[in-house]
């Protein structure tokens, strides 16, 4: 992998509009409209729903970077770069691996901005240790959404990508239950959303502030999902080297 | 005079060559796009490739850089695979679509490109080698297509190649800019690089290549030096109805270099096309439907080939 690469890749996405919007913006203000919506309820456990609040948000932002920088790969063929970075010592993975590098890097202006509003706008109170292990936690929980931004920008073109993607993360956030707690669903949604890596996402997240421990079946959930996104995105990979 | 066949190569010098390419094929469907080209390029040589849209010149382009696979036939880069010239930073190329990202900045595109090669120049001098150093802070979508041209100019050289291979290089620009973009070119090329261009001008190819290829439906047809050419492309062809003329009353006349004869259609390539014409106007006064056109590139070449397999 190039740093310098992935530096320039990373500027550029952040000067990009639509993505500061859509990954950073609106999840935070989401965050705020949710959080004074609920007042300061509390769970019967005593986490606050600001807190839980915090980490869908954080979860729909964080998936937000991660699945729009993957999806830029359909654009960049279509324009043509694709040919240029060829004739280059990068080689087809190591491209794939920056793209989704990329994802998980630029997912983390958005964490941090949600969480420093969290801590200092809406009274969420949270050790040290519990704030690095938030981070740490969604941020790694983030490697599938990354790879599903690189699947989706070979599934489709450079104009359907983005629109495919964009209903794919309105989805999997009200089917995961970021916009609706999954214990509001009816059973067989809140079925549903735990097959869904949205929801243990956010459940990552949850059980930080919960001070309990992220479980197995978060762990196994998001795994399987990186597996088989993993194994598709290397598919259509070797598909379209074999068209060369 | 047989310019298209093969010099014979003795294995240990191809291996040395810049380009070696043998029996290369493409096809798409049913197109022949290419259909079994050698060609084999020197160090320093400076090679145009020249021919009619079609002809298989971006094919030909894109299986030497290893962007395409051939069906068959072998392509070695300095006695390398393309791949492994490519990663080596030998080779830099301007192909055509092959686009710039409208969003990054040119002085951020070509660093982008830098960023990923072992040994690049500094991006300021690659930028100021192909005149774009005054473009460096502007975002690509606000280029104008020869600005673009340039930029990939830029692109190209940032890996610092020994081989410089451009497909169609001045197609967006005005004449003016053309001029400045084989200038920096010549600059470029005075330190001994190979390079191999893709065009359809026929100027281009004279005022800059040491070497024309002409392809023509995905084959070799013609391969020979610039002085070759412009003494092939300076003639003229007169077309006319000349009733009761014979081909050698036809030949015997000033000017004349090759007769064609069919029925009173008569075609005479001329290396003196006044004089030719007034001496067939003396002498068969009933010709008509008289047309004089210059020799086309493609007719030049035709005819050193034909000419070479005939005597």
């Amino acid at each position: 992998m190039n740093a310098r690469y992935l530096a320039l890749e990373a500027k550029r996405t952040l000067r990009n509009a639509k993505f500061l919007v859509f990954t950073i913006g609106l999840p935070t203000v989401l965050f705020l409209f949710y959080a004074n919506m609920m007042g300061d309820g509390r769970t019967e456990t005593g986490v606050s729903a600001a807190a839980l609040i915090l980490c869908n948000m954080a979860a729909y932002g964080g998936m937000s970077a991660a699945v729009m920088s993957g999806v830029r790969v359909a654009s960049e063929r279509a324009l043509g770069w694709h040919r240029q970075l060829r004739l280059t010592p990068l080689s087809g993975q190591g491209y794939l691996v920056v793209k989704g590098g990329l994802g998980l890097l630029t997912a983390v202006p958005g964490l941090v901005l949600i969480s420093v509003v969290a801590a200092f706008a809406a009274d969420v109170h949270l050790s040290a240790g519990q704030w690095a292990q938030l981070l740490v936690g969604v941020w790694l929980a983030l490697i599938p959404f990354a790879l599903l931004g690189l699947f989706l920008g070979h599934v489709g073109s450079a104009e359907s990508s983005p629109v495919i993607s964009g209903g794919v993360l309105v989805l999997l956030g009200m089917f995961g239950g970021l916009f609706i707690p999954a214990q509001a669903m009816p059973g067989w949604l809140a079925g549903v959303a735990k097959a869904l890596p949205t929801y243990w996402l956010s459940r990552v997240g949850q059980s930080v502030v919960e001070q309990g421990v992220v479980g197995v079946e978060a762990v196994l959930v998001l795994l399987g999902w990186t597996v088989v996104l993993g194994l598709l995105v290397a598919r259509w990979y070797v598909r379209d080297s074999a068209r060369a | 005079m047989n310019l298209t066949s093969e010099k014979t190569v003795p294995e240990e010098v191809a291996s040395g060559a810049a380009v070696s390419l043998r029996g290369l094929r493409k096809r798409f469907g049913e197109l022949r796009a290419v259909d079994g080209v050698d060609l084999t390029i020197a160090p320093g040589e400076v090679v145009a490739l020249l021919g009619p849209n079609g002809a298989g010149k971006s094919t030909t382009v894109d299986m030497l850089l290893g962007l395409t696979r051939p069906d068959a036939g072998e392509v070695s880069l300095f006695g390398r695979t393309p791949r492994e010239a490519v990663r080596e930073g030998l080779v830099g190329a301007m192909l055509q679509n092959a686009g710039l990202l409208g969003d990054v900045t040119v002085g951020d595109s070509v660093a982008m490109i830098a960023a990923l090669h072992r040994r690049p120049l500094p991006v300021a001098e690659a930028l100021r080698l192909a005149g774009v150093e005054d473009l460096a802070r502007q975002r690509c979508a606000g280029l104008s297509g020869g600005q673009r041209q340039r930029v990939r100019f830029a692109v190209a050289l940032v890996s610092n190649p020994d081989l410089l291979v451009l497909d169609e290089p001045t197609v967006a620009m005005d004449v003016e800019t053309r001029r400045a973009f084989w200038a920096s070119m010549r600059d470029y090329t005075a330190t001994g690089r190979t390079v191999l261009f893709a065009t359809h001008y026929l100027e281009e190819a004279e005022d800059f290549a040491d070497r024309v290829v002409l392809l023509r439906s995905g084959r070799v047809v013609a391969d020979g030096t610039v002085a070759q050419v412009r003494a092939a492309a300076s003639g003229r062809t007169l077309r006319a109805m000349v009733p009761g003329a014979t081909p050698p009353a036809l030949a015997a006349l000033p000017g004349v270099s090759q007769v064609d004869v069919r029925g009173e259609r008569v075609h005479l390539r001329c290396a003196d096309s006044d004089t030719a014409l007034r001496a067939l106007l003396t002498r068969f006064p009933q010709a008509f439907d008289i047309e004089i056109t210059a020799v086309g590139l493609e007719d030049a070449f035709l005819a050193l080939t034909t000419e070479g397999d005939n005597r």
